[in-house]
């Protein structure tokens, strides 16, 4: 069920008489308002923070409990800045390139399965639409660069364009040797598909652990992700050492915000869609929560659904969570890698390895009739 | 009139402008940038009558890769705000020949066509049945374009050989010196 039906079904309920369309709108707003806005936001200070334990300082404590509303301020402070254009810049794309980057991350939350019943819109080419979108952000940053007439901006753009351009590949790739064991392309199914294995049933248990190379498909990812997103140890295009802040070096205000905020919507967005094809999205070991029943209702509405819910986003967001912090940690670990080494380990390192991958994820799928390694040890000891 | 209606001529109007700036804007730059609206709007049409695998495509392709290697190829160019990308009125005539035979013969075909058999499509996924024609009826010219797609990395690799190209030259040196 997509977010408009669920928002539509309650409509119903309540028999006012608005149309579907209407609500399609509504939940892209709800997507983009309560969830990547916020999160996007909270996640600046959580960066801060996790920077700050990492270096053994407090980090942001002023505005708010344990800081919290800095994020607050800081979004404040953005819209109140002057919105300065340097003088040879051109304007038409400087002014337009940053909602690029914004449409590229955000538009693709439309496709994130929160929950069984819970989605933006159930597309069948989910994933495929996740990264055609993410193809927005790559032309935004090479745009900006160019646009605001800085040398620093405009080597920082190339190299982004230059970056994100072939970590697309190994990170279709590892997208890919999914597709292949799992046969479907939709978030939602490829989450359904990843429930705990039941006698007769369909779920074959987390993709990361179906074979041997999803395992190692999903560090590939996991690699190529945070190339995409520009972060560390990748984060060339922004390299603050020497570019002084790349490609977004002229950007100030709300403009500069829009780049800093959708660089962390990406590094959520692909956070969750790593959740949803490789984690097992709202699937938690053991259990299948779809199939938890507390038997209450009220009147006709059934509550189980939405009981369900809150425990699948809670175990979603979970493991979205963990995968951020594990970016943040990387961030204030790793040295940044040079451009020649970047490039190496794409198309040295990432691409045959994932290639080869992607052949063996389907030598397993034919050889084994897709059942994951859960199912073939449940066979062999005889439980299912 | 339905919100699909809208958004069929919302793609429409895109694309069109997009189209008109592409052709007939004098900064080159522009031109290039202004071919985002046209292929995002053909990807929009593409969605609009349900071939969303296509339209997903189109975006991944066109305006990830192929939009973003004209880009680079515009911005190394020198001086791209001085020069004028129509400098004289013949330079009209031949393209504009072109796109007009082209585009007599699309109305044409178009207007050719029997349309009684075509019908509003319901949004049924497409990427299943694409799969099974790839590696069905289409299988010969699946690989063909594999092949093709085989060479090009192959050549790409020949002219981003660094050592061959500077054995080469050193080698052409030695026999300057020995002559």
């Amino acid at each position: 069920m997509s977010l408009a039906e669920f928002l539509s079904g309650i409509n119903q309920l309540l028999g006012t008489g608005i149309p579907m369309a209407l609500f399609s709108i509504l939940s892209a707003v709800i997507v983009l308002l309560l969830f990547a806005m916020p999160v996007g936001g909270f996640c600046t200070y959580l960066e801060r923070k996790v920077a700050a334990d990492f270096q053994e300082r407090i980090g942001p404590n002023r505005v708010g409990p344990i800081g919290l509303l800095q994020f607050f301020a800081d979004g404040i402070k953005m819209f109140l800045k002057e919105d300065s254009i340097s003088k040879n810049a051109d304007r038409w794309i400087y002014n337009f390139a940053p909602s690029l980057v914004m449409a590229g991350s955000f538009g693709a939350f439309a496709a994130v399965p929160f929950s069984a019943y819970i989605i933006g819109a159930d597309l069948d080419i989910g994933v495929f639409y996740a990264m055609a979108l993410g193809s927005l952000v790559s032309l935004g940053v090479l745009l900006g660069a160019w646009s605001s007439d800085n040398k620093w901006s405009l080597i920082g753009g190339m190299r982004g364009a230059a970056q994100i351009v072939s970590y697309e590949i190994p990170l279709g790739l590892s997208v890919l040797s999914i597709i292949t064991v799992c046969g479907s392309m939709s978030l939602h199914q490829l989450v359904a598909q990843q429930a705990w294995p039941t006698p007769g049933g369909e779920g074959h248990f987390w993709n990361v652990f179906h074979n041997p190379f999803l395992f190692v498909n999903f560090f590939i990812y996991f690699t190529a992700a945070l190339a995409e997103c520009n972060r560390t140890p990748f984060d060339l295009p922004e390299a603050e050492s020497e570019l002084v802040s790349g490609f977004n070096t002229e950007f100030s205000g709300m403009r500069f915000g829009l780049y800093a905020l959708s660089e962390f919507a990406d590094v959520i967005l692909f956070a969750c869609i790593a959740t949803a094809i490789f984690l097992g999205g709202w699937h938690v070991p053991f259990f299948n929560l779809q199939s938890l029943d507390i038997g209450l209702s009220v009147g006709e509405l059934d509550l189980n659904p939405l009981v369900q819910s809150v425990l699948m986003i809670g175990v979603f967001l979970f493991k979205v969570s963990v995968l951020v912090f594990v970016v943040m940690w990387l961030r204030w670990t790793l040295p940044r890698l040079r451009v020649d080494q970047l490039m190496n380990l794409c198309w040295k390192y990432l691409i045959p390895i994932s290639f080869f991958n992607l052949i063996g994820a389907a030598v397993w799928t034919w050889a084994f009739g897709g059942r994951s390694l859960l199912q073939l040890l449940g066979q062999v000891l005889g439980v299912s | 009139m339905a919100v699909s209606d809208l958004f069929v001529a919302f793609c429409f109007l895109l694309g069109g402008a997009a189209a008109f700036f592409t052709a007939f804007h004098p900064n080159i730059l522009y031109a290039a940038i202004s071919l985002i609206g046209s292929l995002v709007a053909v990807a929009g049409l593409y969605g609009a009558l349900g071939a969303d695998f296509l339209a997903a495509a189109q975006l991944i392709i066109y305006v990830g890769g192929i939009l973003i290697v004209i880009l680079f190829a515009v911005m190394m160019s020198e001086d791209i705000y001085k020069r004028r990308f129509f400098e004289g009125a013949k330079k009209y005539f031949l393209p504009a020949l072109a796109a007009a035979i082209t585009f007599a013969g699309l109305v044409k075909i178009t207007l050719s066509a029997d349309w009684s058999g075509a019908t509003k499509p319901d949004f049924e996924p497409t990427s299943r049945a694409m799969g099974w024609a790839l590696v069905g009826p289409y299988a010969l010219v699946f690989q063909y374009v594999v092949v093709v797609l085989l060479s090009g990395l192959i050549g790409a690799v020949i002219i981003a050989r660094p050592a061959l190209k500077m054995k080469k030259i050193d080698e052409d040196l030695e026999r300057l010196g020995e002559d």
